[in-house]
């Protein structure tokens, strides 16, 4: 950064120290931010049985695909796959198309009730009902154990309003202005005009959103029943929860699962990574997207929230 | 539409009664009415019923009264507060909630600060940008997944820390780290640091790099090293920021800090073994409302919660706003 000082003479002992210590922390931080990836990677292409003995550090010591065969045969967990495809898809495209149109709207000045509207908003925003009575409305609606619960209560995001709102607002008025003397309408305005200009921040906005379904298990442990609606975001919490019951207990079932059958080396520990995997995969591919635009992102949220 | 009459679209037409132009001027922006109004509706009924919802807390609702039961169910004043106050587990509840959140404030809120600043000392600038890249990576996954690594971490049987820890000899026999209660605090506020901690960096190095640089040169020509300068240059300029992430914080106090995942990780992490440290409120009216269906005595038990948040917030916020002058409001 600074590299080019022109009264750069010489490197005190501080400097020395302060790099020293700057640059160990950078080791630190770059090591215990990867490792736990490699690791659960390297795990899931371990035999099960192997793995549970320990000492795998770097590199698989009995290679195989076994775990990833085990997963891809699970039909729950393809079918959850789906569903968690789905309703990241869906999900944020109709959250941000609803959000769009809804900050669209509130951007503009003059518009009838606009403090009114914007009250409601950031009223939203700090307080709600809390868990019982959003549960009781769900269930009362008759959302409970429909695909749409997993869509229409994410409708709307005041958090990314408020960004989308700031946005719309900066975006000159004259665009708007000559294209309604041309007799475009509003809906038109926003499809052909104003959504193809804001899609950074659209896109910025789609990425946060589609990562939060794509992570989301609460709402399919407690609002679905239905076995064929779960995402792959609940089973996945389904297999820790168990691991976290195996901790408890003691019981070593790690290798009982393994020994029912003696074909197979897979055992809960290395199911559970290779599934980890398959659900963290796609955020990582998704990431340098992400990460290219979501400083601006929360520097707007941090103003405004 | 409407626009071809009216060109300049909400425009100062003051032609005519002050009633007319009103009505003009709704009818000129309909379809803007319209997008508004949904939203509105929506929040009408996904947030304002369920704040509504809330009076249950001093009710005697059964599910089968529905919504409307909100209103139409018996008054049963302050009687699931007091049960729950009597209930034996509500002071450890309340003091593993507050433990829980103090900790996490104390120790998760300095270290983004702290890395930032070093981050901010890297002069190699493919290093800074790759271990910021990196740092920032385990924001994106849920809780379930950092949960699922811990146990491989931490488990009795293979686990990695158990190893190191053996085959240094440090230990002769392994640690029980997820079921043995003294150990949940300090895993919860260790992996929300690891999680969180380059993700709230980005926002206290966005304030580090407009600070202006000609304050450097000057302090560098008085003769202040690298940390006399982050000292008293870097820090007090970054203060707002770090004022309001703070109150930020506490705002979310109970709710586990500016990363809200007290409620993730006592769910995730929490067990029989470890339950008399890790039950916090919101997994109680979890418990209470979901898992029993005792929904008013949970919804009781949750309003408390928000309660006391709010007290502490407001009272950050006032003190904040004595001290430095900058308060969310």
């Amino acid at each position: 950064m600074s590299a080019k000082n022109p009264n750069k003479i010489r490197r005190t002992r501080e400097d020395w120290a302060v790099d020293t210590v700057v640059y160990i922390i950078m080791a630190v931080v770059f090591l215990a931010c990867l490792y736990p990836f490699y690791y659960s990677l390297v795990i899931s292409f371990n035999e099960g049985i192997d793995a549970s003995r320990g000492g795998i550090f770097f590199w698989p010591r009995k290679f195989t695909l076994e775990n990833y065969q085990a997963v891809f045969k699970d039909q729950n967990l393809l079918k959850a796959y789906g569903v968690t495809i789905a309703r990241t898809l869906i999900g944020t495209v109709s959250s941000v198309l609803f959000t769009a149109l809804f900050s669209y709207a509130l951007a503009h000045k003059n518009l009838m009730g606009r403090r009114f509207y914007s009250m409601l908003l950031i009223i939203s925003m700090y307080f709600g009902g809390g868990l019982i009575p959003y549960f009781i409305l769900i269930k009362k609606i008759q959302l409970m154990n429909t695909f749409w619960v997993y869509i229409i209560p994410s409708l709307l995001s005041a958090f990314n309003a408020i960004i989308m709102m700031n946005f719309f607002r900066e975006l000159p008025a004259e665009l708007e202005e000559s294209a309604k003397i041309d007799g475009a309408n509003d809906v038109m305005i926003f499809f052909r005009i104003i959504f193809p200009i804001s899609k950074p921040v659209l896109a910025t906005i789609a990425l946060f959103n589609g990562v939060g379904h794509w992570n989301a298990w609460f709402d399919s442990a407690y609002y679905v029943t239905d076995k064929s609606l779960k995402t792959v975001a609940f089973r996945l919490m389904e297999l820790v929860n168990q691991a976290n019951l195996t901790s408890v207990s003691g019981a070593d079932a790690m290798s009982q699962r393994a020994g029912t059958m003696a074909a197979q080396t897979f055992t809960a520990e290395t199911i559970r990574m290779a599934t980890m995997i398959v659900v963290v995969v796609p955020i990582i591919l998704v990431y340098p997207f992400l990460q290219k635009y979501f400083v601006k992102g929360i520097m707007i949220g941090s103003v405004k929230g | 539409m409407a626009a071809k009459v009216n060109r300049a679209p909400g425009g100062s037409a003051n032609s005519g009664s002050a009633n007319s132009g009103a009505w003009k001027r709704f009818k000129s922006q309909f379809t803007l009415q319209v997008f508004a109004w949904m939203g509105v509706a929506f929040l009408i009924i996904f947030c304002f019923i369920p704040m509504f919802g809330i009076i249950i807390a001093f009710k005697d609702y059964k599910l089968t009264q529905g919504i409307l039961g909100f209103f139409t169910s018996d008054w049963v004043g302050l009687k699931w507060f007091s049960e729950f106050y009597h209930d034996l587990v509500f002071w450890p509840t309340i003091r593993n909630t507050i433990s829980m959140s103090l900790l996490k404030l104390v120790f998760t809120f300095p270290v983004p600060i702290i890395f930032a600043l070093a981050v901010n000392e890297v002069r190699i600038s493919p290093i800074k940008r790759t271990v910021q890249t990196i740092s920032y990576l385990p924001h994106f996954i849920s809780w379930v997944v950092v949960s699922g690594m811990l146990f491989s971490f931490l488990n009795e049987q293979n686990g990695l820390l158990n190893q190191a820890l053996l085959g240094m000899g440090v230990i002769d026999k392994p640690i029980s780290f997820l079921s043995g209660p003294q150990y949940f605090l300090p895993i919860v506020v260790i992996s929300d640091i690891w999680k969180e901690m380059g993700w709230w960096a980005i926002i206290f190095l966005a304030a580090i790099t407009s600070v202006d640089l000609s304050m450097y040169e000057a302090a560098k020509v008085d003769g202040a090293g690298r940390l006399k300068q982050i000292w008293h240059i870097t820090l007090p300029s970054i203060k707002g920021t770090i004022v309001i992430v703070l109150i930020m914080s506490i705002g979310n106090l109970f709710g586990g800090g500016i990363s809200g995942s007290n409620f993730d990780q006592a769910y995730m992490l929490g067990n029989v073994a470890n339950n008399s440290v890790s039950e916090i409120l919101q997994t109680y009216t979890l418990k209470m409302g979901l898992s029993q269906g005792r929904f008013s005595y949970a919804t009781a038990i949750s309003l408390m919660q928000s309660i006391i948040s709010l007290i502490l917030v407001s009272t950050s916020n006032w003190i904040s706003n004595k001290l430095t002058g900058t308060g969310l409001f």
